[in-house]
C-alpha cells in the first residue's frame, strides 16, 4: 500500500468562538450550545448529548465510565477522540455502536437513536475495534460475505461489491485463506473490509492501531484518511497523539470520563498555547487530575471544618 | 425478528463447528468407535471368561472314599460335571492333609495351616478357589453329621467368582448324587427328599425379554449424551467467541440479540442432537452384532437386537430434550469469559443432571403421574414403557411430561435471552472474589431494606440450619417438650436470622419487614381468604398426595396424636398456628421477600421467597402446597405494603387445618364430610367451589390496591413501557 508523506486533514471551516461554559469548578467544556457553520456537502451524522454510563462498583459503590460527554461529528470528516488507557473511549464508542446501553443521555447516528432504534444505528455504522476479531475458521471472504449478508445485501451487488473492496484493499491473494492463518495485517484488512461491506455513512475505530506494527498502524491510517475523501464520518479513538494528529480534523480529550477539550489542531493549540499535541494532551490530563485533587482536598477539608462545628 | 438473519448465523455456526476437528471427534468419530471398541471389549473378555480353565485347590480330596467319589484318577470325577466341555474349565490341583509336625513347604501347605489357625485372610496364591476337607469328613459323612468342607474364594476377583460358581456347581451336584445313593442304600425313592421340582414361567415375550435391559440403557445413553453434545458447541459458542474477540464483532451487526441467541441455540441442538443420534445409532448396531454372535452372554443379560421402533421414540424425545440442555448450557457458558471457565460453569449441571438421569434406573422407580412430572427423569420413564411395548401407560402420561419439558426448554431459552442482553454478564469483568469485602460492604453500605444477596444469604441460611436441626433434635416425649422444641426451631432458626440480618444489613426494619399499618379492611379480608381458600388448599394437598403418595405415616400419626392428647386447644393453636405465621412471615415475606424485590420484577420475587418457602417444610406433599399457598400471601404482601394481614392470614389457615381435623374426628362435620373415619379433608366441589368464588373477589380487590414499587421494579416498569409503545 503507497504510503503518502501527508495524509493531510481536508481544511474545515472554522466554527465562531464558542460560547463554552465552565463547569461549577472543574473547567469542563459544555458543547451543548455549539452550533458549527457547515459546508454544504456536510451533515451532520452524529450527536451525543450529556452521556453517561455508570457501573455498579464493589468498592466505589458507583464507577462513572463516561460523564455527561457530548459532541457532534459530521460528515467528510474525522472526529479523534483522545484519551488515556480507561479514560471512557471505548465505553463511549461501544455505546455509539449500540453494544452497551447509556445510563443516561443520548446519542444519535444519522437520525437514529442508539437507545431506541438500534438495529437501524448498527445499519449506518461500521465498527472496529481492538476488541472485534475475526473468525478463525472462517476465510476472508466468508468473513466479509457474512457481515454483508447480515447488513442485508443481497447475493450480487454484494458480490460486486466484494471483488471491488477486494481488489482496492488488495486483500486477492488472503481471499481464501482463514483467519488462523492470516498474519496481523491481513486481519486488520479483512476487519475494515467487513466494517465497509455494506458502505456506512459513519465508521468508528476504536484503538484499530493496538498491537499493530509501525508499517500496518501507518497502512490502517491511510486507509482511514481514504474513507474521509468518500464523504464518511469517522471517529477515530486512539491514546497515540502522532496519529490524531496525522489524521483527525477535529479531536476530543477524554479523561476520567469527561471531555476536557474540543476543537481542531490549530484551536486547540491557539487556545492552550502548545504546538505540540502531546504535550498539550498531557496538559490537559494533569490540570484536570490537579484541580480534581484540589477539589477532593476542598471537601475533605469542609467535611473536616463541619464536624468541628457540630462538634462545639 | 429476521429469521433470515438467524438462518445467516445458523448457517455460520455450523460451518463453524465443522471445521473444527475437537468437535468432529466428539460428535462422529468417538461414538462410532467407542461402542465398537466396548463391544469387541467385552466379546473377548467374555471369550476369555468362557474358555479359561479355573485353577482349584482341593486339600484332603482324594482321602475321601464315597460313592461316587469325588476325585478319580487326580481329577474331578466327570460324572460331577453337566458336559464334558464344563470339564475342561476346572483345572485341579489335589493336596493330601499336612501331618501336624511337617513343615510347609508347598502354598496349599500354607494354606492348611492358615485354615487350621482359624485366619481369616487367606493367601490363595495362584489359585482362583480352594476346598478344604477336614481329615474327619469321610467318618463324619459315614455318621451322618455334617462334615463341613469349606470353598476360599475371593469375592474382590471377577476370576475367583467365576471359578468359585464353577466349583460349587460340582459339589452341590457331588452332593446330590451321595444323597441318592445313600436313599438307595436305604432303600428309599430318589425323590424322598425332592417332592416337587418348581417349574418357573416367564410371561414376557420374547421381544420384551430382549428389549429389557434396552429400556434401560437407550434413554440413559440419550440424555447423557445429549447433554455432553450441548456441552462443548455452547461452551465454544459463547465463552470461546467472548475469548477469540468475535463476539464483539458479532454484536456489533444488525442482528438482534434474540436473532443471536436463536441462530447460536439452534446449532447447539443440532450438535446435540447428532452427538445422542450417532451414540444411539452405534450402541444399537453394536448391540445387535453382540446379541447375534455371544447368545450366550446375551441370554444371561437378557439382551435381544434392540427395537428399532426404539430409534423413532429416541428421536422424538430427542427434540424437546436437546432443546432444554442447549439452552441451559447456553444461559450458563454465556457466563463465562473463557473456555475453561465456560467447563467449570457447565460441570454442576453434569452433576445435577446425572441423577434425574440415574434415578429410573433404580429399582421400584416406575413411571406415575408423580415421576412424569420430574424433568428428564419423566422423559426417561416414558421412553422406557414406550420400549418395553407398554404404548397405553405411556401415552397416559406423555401429556405431563412433555409439559414440564416444554415449561423448562422455555425458561431456559429465556433465561438464555437474557443473559445475553445483560452488559455485565456479556461484559464483565473478571472479579477476584473478595467475600469479606462483600460482607463488609453489606454492612457499611446497607440501604433501607436487604439486597438480593442477604435475601438468598437468609433463605439459605434458614434452610441449612432446619434441615440440621430436624435431623440433631431429640425426640420429644410429651408436649412440654415438643412445644418447647418447636419454639426454639421456629424463633431462633426461622425468625432469628432474617431479625438479626435486619438489623445489620438494613438502616429500616420498618421498611425491611413491612412493619406497617394497613388498610383496616385488610386484616379481617386476609382472615376471610384464609378461610375461603382452606378448602382449595385441602383440595390441592390431596391432589399432591394422589401424585406423590405419602409414606405410612400411621406410626408418626400415632407419635403426634400422643403428644397432643394432654393439650388444651389454646396451646396447639398457639404451637401450629402463631408461632409459625409471625416466625415465618417475618422471614419470608418480611426480610427475603423485600430483599428480592430489588431484582426488579415483583413476581419473581413472590414466586422465589414462595418456593424457599415451600423448601423449608421439609415434605414433598407439604412444600408443594406451601409453596403455591406461598405466593398468595406474597402477594397479598406486597399489594397491601404490610405483613400484619399475611401474619392472619397464616394464623387462621393453619389453625383452621387443626381445627377442622379435630372437628371431623369427633364427628361435627358429617354433614360436610359424609360418614366414616376421615383421613383426609376432602370437602365437596360445591363447597370448595365457593371459597374459590370468595377468594377470586378477593384478589381482584388485593389486586386493585395502589402498590408501592421498589426502584428496580419502577425502572423495569419504565422500560417495558417504552419498548410497548407505538413506534412514532
Amino acid at each position: 500500500m503507497e504510503i503518502s508523506g501527508s495524509i493531510g486533514r481536508r481544511p474545515v471551516a472554522i466554527p465562531p468562538e464558542r460560547p463554552g461554559t465552565l463547569s461549577s469548578s472543574l473547567n469542563v467544556r459544555d458543547c451543548e450550545s455549539w452550533h458549527p457553520p457547515l459546508p454544504s456537502n456536510v451533515t451532520d451524522m452524529i450527536h451525543v448529548r450529556q452521556l453517561t454510563k455508570s457501573y455498579p462498583d464493589l468498592r466505589l459503590g458507583e464507577f462513572v465510565a463516561l460523564d455527561a460527554v457530548s459532541f457532534d461529528a459530521y460528515s467528510s470528516e474525522i472526529y479523534g477522540l483522545l484519551g488515556p488507557n480507561g479514560a471512557g473511549k471505548t465505553t463511549a464508542l461501544r455505546i455509539l455502536s449500540t453494544i452497551l446501553q447509556p445510563t443516561s443521555g443520548s446519542a444519535e447516528i444519522n437520525g437514529y437513536d442508539v437507545a431506541t432504534e438500534p438495529a437501524q444505528v448498527r445499519r449506518q455504522i461500521g465498527f472496529v475495534s481492538c476488541n472485534t476479531a475475526i473468525y478463525d475458521r472462517m476465510t476472508a471472504w466468508e468473513m466479509v460475505e457474512y457481515f454483508g449478508r447480515l447488513y442485508g445485501m443481497e447475493s450480487e451487488p454484494l458480490r460486486v461489491r466484494m471483488e471491488d473492496l477486494f481488489g482496492r484493499l488488495q486483500m486477492d491473494e488472503i481471499r481464501d485463506l482463514l483467519g488462523a492463518k492470516m498474519s496481523t495485517g491481513m486481519k486488520q484488512k479483512v476487519s475494515i473490509a467487513r466494517a465497509i461491506v455494506h458502505d456506512p455513512p459513519v465508521l468508528i475505530f476504536d484503538e484499530a492501531t493496538s498491537g499493530l506494527d509501525v508499517m500496518v498502524a501507518r497502512a490502517l491510517l491511510q486507509s482511514v484518511a481514504e474513507l474521509r475523501g468518500h464523504g464518511k464520518c469517522v471517529i477515530f479513538s486512539t491514546h497515540i497523539m502522532r496519529e490524531a494528529e496525522r489524521i483527525c480534523d477535529r479531536v476530543g480529550v477524554i479523561h476520567r470520563g469527561k471531555l476536557l477539550a474540543e476543537g481542531t489542531l490549530e484551536e486547540l493549540q491557539d487556545k492552550y498555547e502548545e504546538k505540540d499535541l502531546e504535550e498539550l494532551f498531557f496538559r490537559l490530563i494533569l490540570d484536570y487530575d490537579s484541580q480534581l485533587d484540589d477539589a477532593k482536598r476542598d471537601d475533605a477539608q469542609h467535611d473536616s471544618n463541619q464536624g468541628l462545628l457540630e462538634s462545639r | 425478528m429476521n429469521w433470515r438473519n438467524v438462518r445467516l448465523i445458523l448457517a455460520r455456526e455450523i460451518r463453524d463447528q465443522l471445521r473444527d476437528r475437537r468437535t468432529l471427534f466428539m460428535i462422529v468419530v468417538l461414538p462410532l468407535l467407542l461402542y465398537p471398541l466396548l463391544g469387541m471389549s467385552l466379546f473377548q473378555v467374555t471369550n476369555f471368561m468362557r474358555e479359561h480353565a479355573a485353577k482349584v485347590l482341593v486339600i484332603g480330596g482324594e482321602q475321601i472314599t464315597t460313592d461316587p467319589p469325588l476325585i478319580v484318577k487326580g481329577k474331578i470325577n466327570p460324572k460331577l460335571f453337566a458336559s464334558p466341555k464344563a470339564a475342561k474349565l476346572i483345572d485341579m490341583d489335589s493336596f493330601s492333609h499336612l501331618a501336624p509336625e511337617a513343615p510347609a513347604e508347598s502354598p496349599a501347605d500354607r494354606l492348611q495351616r492358615q485354615i487350621l489357625g482359624g485366619q481369616t485372610e487367606l493367601e490363595l496364591g495362584d489359585y482362583e478357589v480352594a476346598v478344604y476337607f477336614p481329615s474327619d469328613f469321610a467318618e463324619k459323612l459315614a455318621a451322618g453329621e455334617d462334615p463341613s468342607p469349606q470353598v476360599f474364594h475371593n469375592t474382590s476377583q471377577e476370576k475367583s467368582q467365576i471359578a468359585s460358581r464353577r466349583m460349587m456347581s460340582v459339589l452341590i451336584r457331588w452332593k446330590q448324587l451321595l444323597v441318592e445313593e445313600k436313599l438307595r442304600a436305604n432303600k428309599l425313592p430318589i425323590t424322598t427328599t425332592r417332592p416337587f421340582v418348581i417349574e418357573q414361567k416367564d410371561v414376557a415375550s420374547e421381544e420384551h425379554r430382549g428389549s429389557a435391559l434396552w429400556s434401560k440403557l437407550l434413554p440413559f445413553v440419550l440424555i447423557i449424551w445429549a447433554l455432553t453434545g450441548a456441552f462443548y458447541p455452547a461452551v465454544d459458542l459463547c465463552a470461546g467467541e467472548k475469548e477469540r474477540g468475535t463476539l464483539e464483532t458479532l454484536l456489533s451487526s444488525p442482528a438482534q440479540r434474540s436473532e443471536i441467541v436463536l441462530g447460536k441455540l439452534a446449532t447447539i441442538m443440532l450438535f446435540s442432537i447428532a452427538t445422542a443420534a450417532l451414540n444411539l445409532g452405534s450402541l444399537a448396531v453394536t448391540g445387535t452384532l453382540i446379541a447375534t454372535n455371544l447368545p450366550e452372554a446375551a441370554s444371561q443379560l437378557n439382551l435381544g437386537p434392540p427395537p428399532l421402533s426404539a430409534m423413532a421414540w429416541m428421536l422424538l424425545a430427542l427434540l424437546p430434550l436437546s432443546a432444554f440442555f442447549s439452552a441451559l448450557c447456553l444461559a450458563l457458558a454465556a457466563l463465562a469469559r473463557s473456555t475453561k471457565e465456560g467447563q467449570y460453569y457447565l460441570m454442576p449441571l453434569m452433576f445435577l443432571a446425572m441423577p434425574l438421569a440415574m434415578l429410573p434406573m433404580a429399582p421400584g422407580v416406575e413411571l406415575s403421574l408423580g415421576t412424569s412430572l420430574i424433568p428428564v427423569t419423566g422423559v426417561m420413564l416414558v421412553l422406557r414403557e414406550l420400549l418395553q411395548g407398554n404404548y397405553a401407560d405411556a401415552l397416559r402420561y406423555t401429556a405431563p411430561t412433555l409439559l414440564v419439558t416444554l415449561t423448562c426448554m422455555a425458561l431456559a431459552i429465556r433465561w438464555a435471552v437474557a443473559q445475553f442482553h445483560s452488559e455485565t454478564v456479556l461484559f464483565g469483568e473478571a472479579e477476584r472474589l473478595d467475600l469479606m469485602l462483600r460482607l463488609k460492604r453489606m454492612v457499611t453500605h446497607r440501604g433501607l431494606t436487604p439486597t438480593v444477596a442477604a435475601a438468598f444469604m437468609c433463605a439459605i441460611l434458614i434452610l441449612i440450619v432446619r434441615f440440621f436441626m430436624v435431623l440433631m433434635m431429640p425426640r420429644p416425649s410429651n408436649f412440654g417438650d415438643f412445644f418447647l422444641l418447636q419454639a426454639i426451631t421456629l424463633i431462633v432458626f426461622v425468625a432469628g436470622p432474617a431479625l438479626l440480618m435486619t438489623a445489620l444489613l438494613t438502616r429500616s426494619a420498618r421498611r425491611t419487614l413491612l412493619l406497617r399499618r394497613p388498610r383496616w379492611e385488610a386484616i379481617p379480608i386476609a382472615a376471610v381468604l384464609a378461610m375461603a381458600l382452606h378448602p382449595v388448599a385441602t383440595a390441592l394437598l390431596l391432589v399432591v398426595k394422589k401424585i406423590y403418595p405419602m409414606p405410612d405415616g400411621t406410626v408418626l400419626s400415632e407419635e403426634l396424636k400422643t403428644l397432643f392428647a394432654d393439650a388444651e386447644m389454646w396451646q396447639v393453636v398457639l404451637l401450629l398456628a402463631v408461632l409459625p405465621a409471625i416466625c415465618e412471615e417475618l422471614a419470608f415475606r418480611g426480610f427475603i421477600l423485600s430483599g428480592l424485590r430489588h431484582l426488579g420484577s415483583k413476581w419473581g420475587a413472590i414466586v422465589i421467597s414462595s418456593i424457599f418457602f415451600g423448601i423449608t417444610h421439609l415434605m414433598l406433599q407439604q412444600s408443594v402446597t406451601a409453596a403455591i399457598l406461598g405466593m398468595v400471601i406474597g402477594y397479598m404482601a406486597v399489594q397491601t405494603g404490610s405483613l400484619l394481614p399475611c401474619m392472619v392470614y397464616h394464623v387462621v389457615h393453619n389453625a383452621l387445618m387443626f381445627v377442622m381435623m379435630q372437628l371431623a374426628d369427633d364427628g361435627d362435620l358429617t354433614w360436610l364430610l359424609g360418614e366414616g373415619k376421615i383421613e383426609d379433608l376432602d370437602y365437596p366441589l360445591w363447597f370448595t367451589a365457593i371459597g374459590a368464588v370468595i377468594a377470586i373477589a378477593i384478589m381482584r380487590w388485593l389486586h386493585g390496591l395502589p402498590v408501592e414499587l421498589s426502584p428496580e421494579e419502577s425502572r423495569q416498569a419504565a422500560i417495558d413501557k417504552s419498548a410497548h409503545a407505538p413506534l412514532g
